[in-house]
């Protein structure tokens, strides 16, 4: 009879395991990645970047063998900024092409877009490219399943307030925010700054793809502003800046982190000069030793050097955040084990983000931005990780 | 003895083709594992019909050129999400307010549409377009900005629309209802009096047809259809903001109308499901094969293919794809006696 029961039990068994379904994307040889780019809408100068710098990363964790022996690889589709291309893109990604977990999917509206597909098939987002401070809301659709890196517009417009004030405490400070859901998490930061400090924030908007701000700039010196705020990407902080000078205005400019870009400082000149922004990891021409890194693997893997800059090591470091995730899965993943693992970071350095933490209760990753200046023309960090 | 409405027709088919189209997800199922992904771009394509048929309405059988019915997409997935959520009202109760709400904005619109026409009106319907957005922005208490809306999942008499499944048999009900009832709107007193407005506004006039009345009824029904496809895009969606409603979307339903043929119901229903298809399923299957030769992006390769398709279709089949079903029946009828430069 026991024999009888053990026999039963052990065949319950295979058929139990028999049964559970493989998991999505993941093979003996091979982990499967889904990311949802620009390639040819508005932000398509960074749809062929981003992904080329976690593609770097990437090819150099295949060459060392994989992670736990597999080797990994990124399937892109175009959204070209549209929530309802998104929802196709990562309807296809998943059911199509059941990848094992979405990653670095660009933009806010479009990430919103996608909650309720991973919601409804439990894939783990991980490193959003985007700085809205929503991705890290928990309470959210799908909140459980997004694990953001950076550090949100809403703080780090907070963090520039903070900063202006506490050098000048009768700053007037101007803000200068593209009409968006980007712009919408700036304001959120600008409006919680404000009840804080007592203060008020001028707010001028500007249209997305918007090259003339002679209206934002004029009213900004009626308003007397003695500090502005841009939260533009890379041209907008450019027009702004010479618009300025040729209007003889002269505030001191900050930006959020796209407009931390060198191409800023190249193109804007000696009206550039001076401008501050912040930024949620090191720069990738600093000697912070991921940054090194990275700029030898570009030498190894012969890297143009037009993608080399700010958003290709973006794509870079933000991989590595994944790859940490998907070694902590172990060596039988699954997209819980997933989700645990990048649970497990506590304070992990990165090696150019401040140190990432992650629990049930926290997707946020990091909170802290570093401020960086032009200086006769080059980018120079002026302070530490601040939050 | 007078002829009945439909009697040129052959119906037997259309019951047929309703059971193939409740047949199609069971079909789908059993032949791909990915039945999900491609049932959601069917049902993208369903919401779309509903619109496009009413756009036909408005253009193809009325003459008046809107370029602006994304945004009466946006304000009835609007008005919807914030009567269901946000004042409670139960989606079935929706369903019928939304559309007269944007029908109403489709009557306002209207009024400019009784002194201009043509290129003038479809550049006034975008400019309404671009205000619909700006409003949204304003208004950000109720439709939560730039930033986007998460609308809930429809409930239906208790039952709720949970997946891309339930959407399906939901969306396509109402699609069938909506085919039908343009074509009993097309076929009455009032589409005779639209199409004669189409052909002569003073022939039209002499005959007795009230222009302002007709064309603002045209607006208004045009406008309902968008507002239903608006209320079933969002509770099917569950997310809505801005960027889903751009003037390329708009532009994208004038092409499925002409594409499909202009001023014909079944027309507007073929041109849609050929231009979301051939967007969402087809172009991505070229794709690579041809960027060995052009170098394009994605993107922009949908829009050169779109662009081809649309330059064709004026140069050599200006009645769209059910013209080209119509000559097709018609020589196939007559066979073998066709004469030879009818059918080239």
């Amino acid at each position: 009879m026991k024999k009888m029961t053990v026999m039963i039990s052990i065949l319950l068994l295979f058929i139990a395991c028999g049964k559970q379904a493989p998991t999505p994307g993941v093979t003996d040889t091979e982990i499967l990645i889904g990311n949802i780019q620009d390639l040819s809408g508005p932000m398509k100068e960074l749809g062929a970047v981003l992904p080329a710098g976690s593609n770097l990363y990437f090819q150099y964790i295949n060459e060392q063998g994989g992670v736990h022996g597999r080797q990994i690889k990124m399937i892109v589709e175009d959204h070209q900024y549209n929530p309802q291309k998104a929802v196709v893109a990562a309807k296809k990604l998943i059911e199509k092409d059941q990848v094992f977990c979405l990653y670095h999917v660009i933009g806010t509206s479009t990430c919103e877009a996608i909650r309720p597909i991973l919601a409804e098939t439990k894939t783990p987002l991980i490193a959003p490219a985007t700085q809205s401070g929503t991705m890290s809301d928990l309470s959210r659709t799908a909140g459980d399943l997004i694990f953001h890196t950076d550090t949100g517009y809403d703080k780090q417009t907070n963090i520039l307030i903070d900063y202006i004030l506490n050098n000048d405490s009768n700053a007037k400070i101007g803000l200068i925010y593209q009409d968006d859901d980007y712009g919408e998490n700036v304001l959120k930061g600008a409006g919680e700054a404000e009840s804080r400090h007592s203060i008020s924030v001028q707010k001028e908007a500007f249209q997305r793809g918007a090259t003339d701000f002679t209206g934002q700039v004029g009213n900004l010196i009626k308003g007397s502003a003695t500090h502005v705020i841009i939260a533009g990407v890379v041209k907008e902080p450019i027009i702004v800046m010479k618009t300025a000078s040729a209007m003889g205005f002269s505030p001191q400019f900050f930006g959020t982190s796209p407009t931390m870009d060198h191409r800023v400082a190249l193109a804007a000149g000696p009206a550039g000069e001076g401008f501050i922004a912040a930024n949620f990891a090191d720069l990738w021409n600093s000697d912070a030793s991921e940054a090194v890194h990275y700029r030898e693997l570009c030498d190894k893997y012969e890297v143009p050097e037009a993608y080399m800059g700010m958003y290709h090591f973006y794509g870079y470091i933000t991989a590595k955040v994944l790859v940490e995730g998907l070694e902590r899965a172990g060596k039988n993943p699954t997209r819980n084990r997933l989700i645990n693992g990048m649970e497990t970071l506590k304070k992990w350095d990165s090696g150019a983000f401040p140190p990432i933490t992650y629990n049930s209760n926290d997707h946020a990753g990091t909170e802290s931005v570093i401020l960086v200046q032009i200086k006769d023309g080059v980018q120079t960090v002026i302070t530490d990780w601040i939050d | 003895m007078i002829k009945g409405r439909y009697d040129d027709e052959n119906l037997k088919w259309i019951p047929v083709l309703i059971i193939a189209v409740y047949l199609f997800p069971f079909l789908l199922k059993s032949a791909t594992f990915s039945y999900k992904y491609y049932l959601y771009i069917f049902n993208i394509a369903g919401v779309y019909i509903i619109l496009t048929v009413g756009l036909d309405i408005l253009s193809g059988f009325t003459g008046l050129m809107s370029l602006g019915h994304a945004a009466f997409l946006a304000i009835g997935a609007y008005t919807s999400a914030i009567l269901v959520d946000q004042i409670g009202l139960p989606f079935e109760l929706s369903l019928i307010i939304t559309p007269i709400i944007v029908g109403i904005c489709g009557f306002v619109i209207g009024f400019p549409a009784l002194r201009i026409e043509g290129m003038y009106l479809g550049l006034t319907t975008m400019g309404f377009g671009f205000i619909v957005k700006r409003l949204i922005i304003a208004f950000r208490e109720w439709t939560g900005g730039a930033g986007g809306l998460h609308v809930s999942k429809a409930t239906f008499f208790g039952y709720t629309i949970r997946n891309d499944w339930d959407n399906y048999f939901m969306i396509y009900t109402f699609a069938i209802l909506a085919i039908i009832i343009a074509r009993r709107i097309v076929k009455s007193k009032l589409g005779r009096a639209f199409m004669a407005i189409r052909d002569s506004e003073q022939a039209a006039q002499a005959s007795g047809i009230n222009l302002a009345k007709y064309k603002m009824m045209s607006f208004f029904i045009s406008g309902m259809f968008a507002g239903f496809a608006g209320v079933l895009f969002a509770h099917t969606n569950h997310f809505i903001s801005t960027d889903h409603f751009d003037i390329l979307l708009s532009i994208f339903f004038i092409v499925m109308v002409l594409v499909g043929g202009v001023g014909s119901i079944y027309g507007a229903v073929l041109g849609t499901l050929f231009i979301v298809l051939m967007e969402n399923m087809f172009i991505p299957l070229f794709e690579d094969g041809m960027s060995q030769f052009v170098h394009l992006e994605a993107g922009e390769f949908q829009v050169f293919i779109f662009g081809l398709i649309m330059l064709l279709f004026i140069i050599f089949q200006p009645q769209g794809l059910y013209g080209m079903w119509l000559k097709m029946r018609i020589y196939w009828k007559i066979f073998p006696f066709n004469p030879k430069k009818r059918f080239t």
